[in-house]
């Protein structure tokens, strides 16, 4: 390797050492708890750095991987070993938020305009100034929102990454037959395409193995979401849906690893449950966040919203995706349910892709089995869709007998609105809600 | 500058622009023929045509605010959007018989949602269009047309058979013929009509019967051809954006003393730069293919940037253009996008880019007209 390619590679890296560094402080935090809690966060955070690891070694050894989505049918990266990331995962992570304020402000600078989805300009804004290393291939994401397909068309055309190829599944609006067995196909394609940037192969009988894995996590998946129904619920924001999509939906899709962890969740929930055991502060309000959790507030608000008010968010959108089980017959069963997956029930693609019923139909459900007690919309500026929603959920709130509040936030900004606006807009809700503060 | 033939047709064109229901629409209306709308240009406005039907393209001229419209979208929905679903709440869309909505969008598509829980309008059907130009996605639109067709035929008991689909796609080309002629007038150093004047005329093709358009247009074009022309222009420009329907839009950038000759919207070029292959056997087919493959993509069809950018670089050329304005309604991600990369793609070809964002309802005219005026000056005209 070249100085210059030694320099270029470094720079690639830069983000991603400095997310591992601060999840390892993280990790030597939690390793002062002996709670099986903390074993439990601990292990995600371990994996999440694990996840780095990787792709950082392919980088660095010129291994092919490839940058994709949870939307993807992972389980099909799983069966075919291809090395696969979720470029945009930093923002995600929240733990980068010493860089994301300057790096949001230098998305500007490049003339994207502000009131587009700030996750998406920040993966422009990787690509653009090297700061993420690049794949033998691009999956883009052309489906739930607008910001998606335009920003992967950007990517593709951008200086650093013009010449990764590019596929994009085409994803139809509707949730029938005739759409799943268009993306099927569609997935056909994908498949085509991963052996083209990476040379590996799919082997359906390895598929049909990964499945049924994946089949196990979702089953555990699905008991952990029955238990978080009791009353109080078991776990509080520490523990529950981040860290379940994040094993069964990315780290370990169809993964033995996912099924092990999940196995120690529902225990630990069922202990809890039977316990009577709760949140610490004592659970007074049940709360669903109909959206990606406040991951850029999460050290402010998430305490704040536990010991002022008693609220514990029991469910929100990243959790409560009711999957079917992977039908393993066959390719063609197998590529179907993974289609119908991907679709519409995978998190946020499920609420925001199709038609307003779908998430309309979700609210009504978890209000019902949560018994939850407000609805909160945090109104995420990159969600358009959402935002063209809140008459619909306001209305949908009013019928089911809850509150509900729109608040309108940028997650991934907190000078959008700030932390004492936040707190001082849930404050004047839940005290016109009726509810008594702790 | 403005035009300087005194047609009695360009003015019924600039009338029809300024309202909703304009008076040949009543008229058919009074005789019981119905009034299809469609939010987007890929609605295949000819299957309403066939269907005996008149296709009506939902613009939200003459809005007076978003005071309904705010219960149901945010404020950081697109204002043609809270605009247009404001008007459809406060009743000025009772007139439609059906309404066509398409993913297009993320703020529109959820119009469809508000619209069908709200306003009763007797059909509103919403279309799946592809966001990729493969052959598979020609023939998933194929279908998605085709239960379109079924739904206007269950809803209003009529028959549309490809005899009447083919006359349909006849009568939609010849628009598209005169108005690519009307477009040519534009090529000349002194063209005869306005950017703005222009735009008139486009949009009343989405207003008005296309049997009584179509005649009206050609006699405008024979007034056009013998008209001096408008006079010299300091600059030549193109507009390229989102929705844009509102001729005063153009006005205010025209005040300046640039002319638009030519522009990439889905009032104007886009929908009829290309046409519908008259010869296919399935009429359907050919409408598939025309909307999906062969028409000028809108910024949210993945994959088709570099053939977008070929069409504005080719109309810089074709009409002599010296500078590119690109308008977008604040909020629509779409065009936050596309303007992006047409940026690296114009500067790399040398021609001048003026990114203006805006709001539906014109506002701010002055700043606009600043803009435009240091836009211009900027290319030391």
């Amino acid at each position: 390797m070249s100085k210059v390619e030694k320099a270029r590679l470094d720079n690639q890296l830069e983000r991603l050492k400095g997310d591992k560094a601060l999840l390892q402080a993280f990790v030597d935090m939690l390793a002062i708890d002996n709670s099986e809690e903390a074993d439990l966060n601990r292990f995600v955070l371990q994996t999440v750095m694990n996840k780095y690891d990787e792709i950082m070694n392919c980088a660095e050894n010129d291994i092919p991987f490839i940058a994709a989505y949870f939307a993807n049918c992972p389980e099909i990266f799983t069966a075919m070993d291809v090395p696969w990331w979720i470029f945009l995962q930093t923002p995600f992570l929240g733990v980068s938020s010493p860089f994301l304020a300057a790096d949001t402000d230098e998305t500007a600078k490049m003339g994207w305009a502000t009131d587009f989805c700030t996750v998406l300009r920040l993966a422009m804004f990787y690509v653009e100034k090297d700061l993420t290393p690049k794949p033998a291939g691009l999956i883009a994401l052309l489906h739930p929102c607008d910001g998606t397909v335009v920003v992967h068309q950007a990517i593709s055309k951008s200086k650093q990454w013009h010449d990764v190829p590019v596929f994009g599944a085409d994803s139809p609006y509707w949730d029938d037959e005739r759409s799943f067995k268009y993306y099927a196909e569609e997935t056909d394609r994908m498949v085509e395409f991963v052996t083209k940037c990476t040379g590996k192969t799919l082997d359906i009988n390895k598929l049909r193995e990964v499945c049924k894995i994946s089949n196990q996590t979702y089953a555990l998946w699905a008991e952990y979401n029955e238990l978080r129904k009791a009353v109080p619920c078991p776990h509080d924001w520490t523990m529950g849906p981040p860290q379940c999509f994040a094993l069964a939906c990315y780290y370990y899709p169809g993964k033995i690893e996912a099924v092990n962890w999940f196995k120690m969740l529902v225990g630990n929930a069922e202990k809890r449950v039977k316990a009577g055991t709760g949140m610490a502060a004592g659970e007074q309000i049940r709360a669903l966040w109909f959206d990606i959790l406040p991951i850029m507030w999460q050290f402010d608000l998430s305490p704040w919203l536990e010991q002022e008010w008693g609220v514990n968010i029991v469910m929100n959108m990243f959790g409560y995706t009711p999957y079917e089980p992977i039908d393993t017959t066959s390719k063609e069963t197998m590529f179907h349910d993974l289609a119908k997956r991907s679709l519409c029930q995978v998190p946020m693609i499920r609420q925001a892709r199709g038609v307003a019923d779908n998430f309309l139909g979700d609210i009504e459900r978890i209000v019902k089995d949560y018994k939850i007690d407000c609805v909160i919309w945090p109104g995420h500026m990159g969600h358009k869709d959402g935002n063209a929603s809140i008459g619909m959920m306001r209305e949908k709130c009013r019928d089911l007998g809850v509150p509900f509040l729109y608040i309108g936030l940028d997650l991934f900004d907190k000078r959008y609105t700030s932390i004492d606006d936040l707190k001082n807009k849930l404050s004047t809700f839940f005290e016109a809600s009726g509810f008594k503060h702790k | 500058m403005e035009t300087k033939t005194k047609s009695r047709v360009l003015q019924e064109f600039q009338e029809v622009t300024k309202t909703i229901m304009n008076p040949a629409l009543k008229k058919e209306k009074d005789k019981g023929t119905k009034v299809i709308g469609y939010f987007c240009s890929y609605g295949p406005a000819e299957i309403i045509t066939a269907a005996g039907m008149i296709p009506f393209r939902i613009r939200a001229v003459g809005s007076t605010g978003t005071d309904l419209s705010d219960a149901y979208l945010s404020s950081i929905n697109c204002s043609f959007c809270r605009n247009a679903l404001n008007m459809g709440l406060a009743g000025d869309y009772d007139f439609l018989d059906g309404l066509i909505v398409l993913n297009n969008c993320d703020h529109v598509r959820r119009i469809y949602d508000n619209w069908r829980r709200k306003i009763k309008t007797p059909l509103v059907q919403m279309m799946s269009l592809p966001k990729k130009i493969t052959d598979p996605s020609i023939q998933w639109y194929y279908d998605e047309i085709n239960i379109l067709k079924k739904a206007i035929e269950d809803k209003f008991n009529v028959k549309i058979t490809d005899d009447k689909v083919r006359e349909a796609i006849k009568l939609h080309n010849e628009t598209r013929r005169l108005q690519r002629k009307l477009y040519d007038l534009r090529k000349k150093d002194n063209p005869p009509i306005t950017g703005a004047d222009t735009l008139a005329v486009t949009v009343a093709a989405t207003a008005l019967p296309l049997k009584q358009y179509n005649p009206m247009l050609k006699e405008l074009i024979d007034d056009l051809s013998k008209s001096e022309g408008v006079g010299k222009a300091k600059a030549r420009l193109l507009v390229i954006g989102g929705v844009l329907d509102d001729p005063e839009f153009i006005k205010v950038i025209e005040s300046t003393g640039g002319l638009v000759v030519t522009d990439v919207l889905c009032f104007g070029t886009k929908d009829f730069r290309a046409e519908i292959n008259e010869k296919m056997k399935d009429p359907i087919a050919a409408l598939a293919k025309y909307y999906i493959a062969d028409r000028p993509s809108c910024p949210r069809m993945f994959g088709d940037q570099p053939r977008r950018a070929q069409l504005v670089k080719d109309l810089v050329k074709e009409f002599k253009v010296d500078g590119v304005i690109g308008e977008r309604i604040v909020f629509c991600d779409i065009w936050a996008g596309e303007i992006y990369m047409l940026d690296d793609d114009l500067k790399e070809a040398g021609i001048p880019l003026l990114k203006l964002d805006r709001e539906y309802i014109m506002a701010g005219a002055g700043q606009v007209r600043t803009r435009i005026q240091a836009f211009i000056e900027s290319m030391g005209r």
